[in-house]
């Protein structure tokens, strides 16, 4: 536990402080998000060597959340999925004269969901983790493949597209060695496919190169930015007092959303207001301006980037995008998260714990007096900085292996990111079906082998047959729903 | 519509010629599986889906595809706005030349021309050549702009990973 303190020295708090600035411009500029950014610095970390490369990795995650409210609030352009809802009651705010109160609530909020859901992350993983000893390849079956359905379930969008590009991402993680005999498969003797399609390549070219396509057609935001001086930054009292419950209800919701699989996050944000639409005091004027749509749904994202990191630390099973890449980048430090991380690399694990602390303080800090540096940074022409990130993006998949297949894996992986997004497939299953895809495939042939090829040998514990039950009941249920519905609808 | 059915062929094909190829790799039995049990159901499964987005979309009354904002900022689809919360976002409105629609093609075509010459010319020249005719693209003025750019950010890149960090750069 003393270990928390790892986060305290000068290099891993400048790590931080590095993190949590290129987080909360990430945030702040529409396009590119977290997962992308994190997979383009992937390079720059390993250089840091896995405390503070962790560190700097988690606190862009954090800051991500933070800057996303700063331009849904000032100029209507939500930064980043998560922040979509802020808009509506925050934009709102801002073109009432209350923009200053909406950031600091804003921030408050975040810092406060923030800290908290540290708090259970620090009390639950270590716990979740003791559990998950006991698991056995028959259970990493269940969890990877229940997770996989909940995700596509909850991605919003088509659920058969959603499937699909799970699929798919299963598909492109068999390309290079089998996890288990060392058979090499589907590369059709290209030069550096055995190892497999590079994670960092596919993600940088759905999350960076495919937004960079995406964004050329877009319009881009009106440049005028409302000038927000410090002073006008104290919300009054009536409205901190408003905000404080939907916060608290904001925080302990998103936290629990955080650990379904999912884009927990944006669930999260949208739960909390439609909450509040229910329960809140003054629901009737959601949607006009009220600091409760900011304080509630600001608090719910940033509590559940907490919770997704539970699964991460404990199980070793990233459920989102973003912790994919944290996931990757342990891997690429020889650290491999999961129910040992603590056991082995302990400074790791409470170091990047402590840093969340230390993200969250430097967060508030730097987020209330610098808004106004933030939100003219999205105005920067996409012109200028875009190009700049296609380059970055090709770095950073040559850099995964020194490998210029892995280029054309990025710059593949771009232009069909693009035709998916036209098409309303989502990039975010996929990159998680290539994730996870090497798990089930190697949990599902050793648990085959233990049980001497009796495939009953899967549910026959009761945590895996519990949670195949889950699965499939999370795969037919939207189904059966629709046609209750249907057959509701013929009636009347 | 007809560019969802057209992506649901799509992917019944991807799936076909991927179960295709798998037919290579032993299945094994079940006590010992080989490496082409996952692919064979991977693929299966895929074919499956394909096969019920196909369907689905040629009923009649199936939803249009949206060619409004992207799903999303951050690469994960945003809930449907409206039905969640009931209120709208305002979005900005801006209409698109028909230059600019255009330009993504052009810019996916010098990406592939990138990853080409990458080998050939070297990281410098070719990100040089990149940044320009991307800043170009996306609207950039005259030449000495995106120039300036385009050295800059080759100049960067270079020296941050091929001097600080070691990436051996073709």
């Amino acid at each position: 536990m003393s270990e928390l303190f790892v986060a305290l020295t000068p290099a891993n708090l400048l790590a931080c402080f590095v993190g949590t600035v290129l987080g909360t411009i990430v945030g702040v500029l529409p396009g590119l998000g977290p997962a992308g950014a994190m997979a383009l610095v992937l390079p720059l970390t390993i250089k840091l060597g896995p405390t503070a490369g962790l560190i700097m990795l988690a606190g862009i995650y954090y800051g991500a959340m933070y800057g996303g409210s700063t331009t849904s609030i000032l100029i209507n352009v939500p930064g980043e999925a998560a922040s979509v809802v802020t808009t509506i009651d925050g934009y709102r705010l801002a073109r009432k004269g209350r923009a200053g109160a909406a950031l600091a609530v804003a921030a408050i909020a975040s810092f406060v969901a923030g800290t908290f859901s540290v708090v259970a992350l620090q009390l639950a993983a270590p716990m979740v983790a003791r559990a998950a000893l006991a698991f056995g390849p028959a259970e990493y079956f269940a969890f990877a493949l229940l997770g996989l359905v909940l995700l596509a379930n909850l991605t919003g969008g088509s659920r058969a597209k959603s499937l699909a590009m799970v699929l798919v991402g299963v598909m492109l993680s068999t390309v290079g060695m089998d996890p288990l005999g060392g058979t090499v498969r589907f590369t059709f003797d290209l030069a550096g496919a055995q190892a497999g399609l590079s994670f960092v390549a596919v993600t940088t070219g759905l999350f960076g190169v495919a937004e960079v396509l995406a964004s050329m057609a877009e319009p881009v935001p009106a440049g005028a930015v409302p000038h927000v001086k410090f002073r006008e930054l104290y919300p009054s009292r009536e409205e901190l007092r408003r905000s404080v419950p939907p916060m608290l209800r904001g925080t302990v919701l998103g936290f629990l959303v955080g650990l379904v699989p999912g884009p927990s996050a944006t669930i999260a944000s949208f739960v909390s207001y439609g909450v509040e639409k229910k329960v809140g005091k003054h629901r009737a004027e959601l949607g006009t301006g009220a600091i409760e749509g900011v304080a509630g749904p600001e608090a719910a994202n940033n509590a559940a980037a907490g919770g997704g990191m539970i699964p991460l630390l404990s199980l070793g099973l990233p459920f989102t995008p973003s912790t994919a890449v944290l996931l990757s980048g342990m891997m690429l430090m020889s650290v491999t998260p999961g129910p040992f991380l603590l056991r082995d690399h302990p400074s790791v694990f409470w170091g990047v714990i402590g840093s969340f602390y230390v993200g969250n303080v430097m967060l508030l800090l730097l987020n209330l007096p610098l808004v106004g540096v933030f939100a003219r940074v999205a105005t920067i022409p996409p012109r200028y900085l875009m190009p700049g990130v296609l380059v970055l993006c090709a770095v950073a998949a040559y850099s995964d292996n020194n490998n210029i297949f892995d280029v054309w894996v990025m710059v593949v992986a771009g232009i069909a990111g693009w035709a998916m997004r036209a098409l309303d497939f989502g990039p975010a299953p996929l990159v998680l079906g290539l994730v996870l895809g090497p798990v089930l495939e190697r949990s599902l042939l050793q648990a085959l082998t233990i049980a001497r090829g009796e495939i009953s040998g899967l549910w026959a514990s009761g945590p895996a047959a519990v949670m195949l039950a889950a699965a499939v009941v999370a795969f037919v249920a939207p189904g059966v729903a629709a046609l209750v519905r249907r057959t509701a609808t013929h009636r009347t | 519509m007809r560019r969802e059915r057209w992506s649901a062929a799509a992917l019944a094909l991807l799936a076909l010629a991927y179960l295709l190829a798998a037919r290579r790799y032993p299945l094994d039995t079940l006590a010992t599986p080989g490496p082409g049990i996952v692919p064979l159901v991977a693929g299966v499964a895929l074919l499956g889906v394909a096969i019920s987005l196909f369907v689905k979309t040629g009923r009649v009354g199936a939803p249009a595809v949206s060619f409004g904002p992207p799903t999303s900022r951050a690469g994960l689809a945003d809930p449907a706005t409206t039905h969640e919360t009931g209120v709208a976002p305002i979005r900005p409105t801006d209409p698109t030349p028909q230059r600019v629609r255009r330009s993504p093609i052009v810019l996916a075509v010098a990406l592939v021309l990138y990853a080409a010459l990458l080998p050939r010319l070297g990281f410098i020249a070719s990100s040089f050549a990149l940044v320009v005719i991307a800043s170009r693209l996306m609207g950039a003025s005259g030449w000495w702009r995106p120039a300036a750019l385009a050295a800059g950010v080759a100049a960067i890149g270079y020296l941050l990973f091929a001097r600080w960090l070691g990436v051996p750069l073709p």
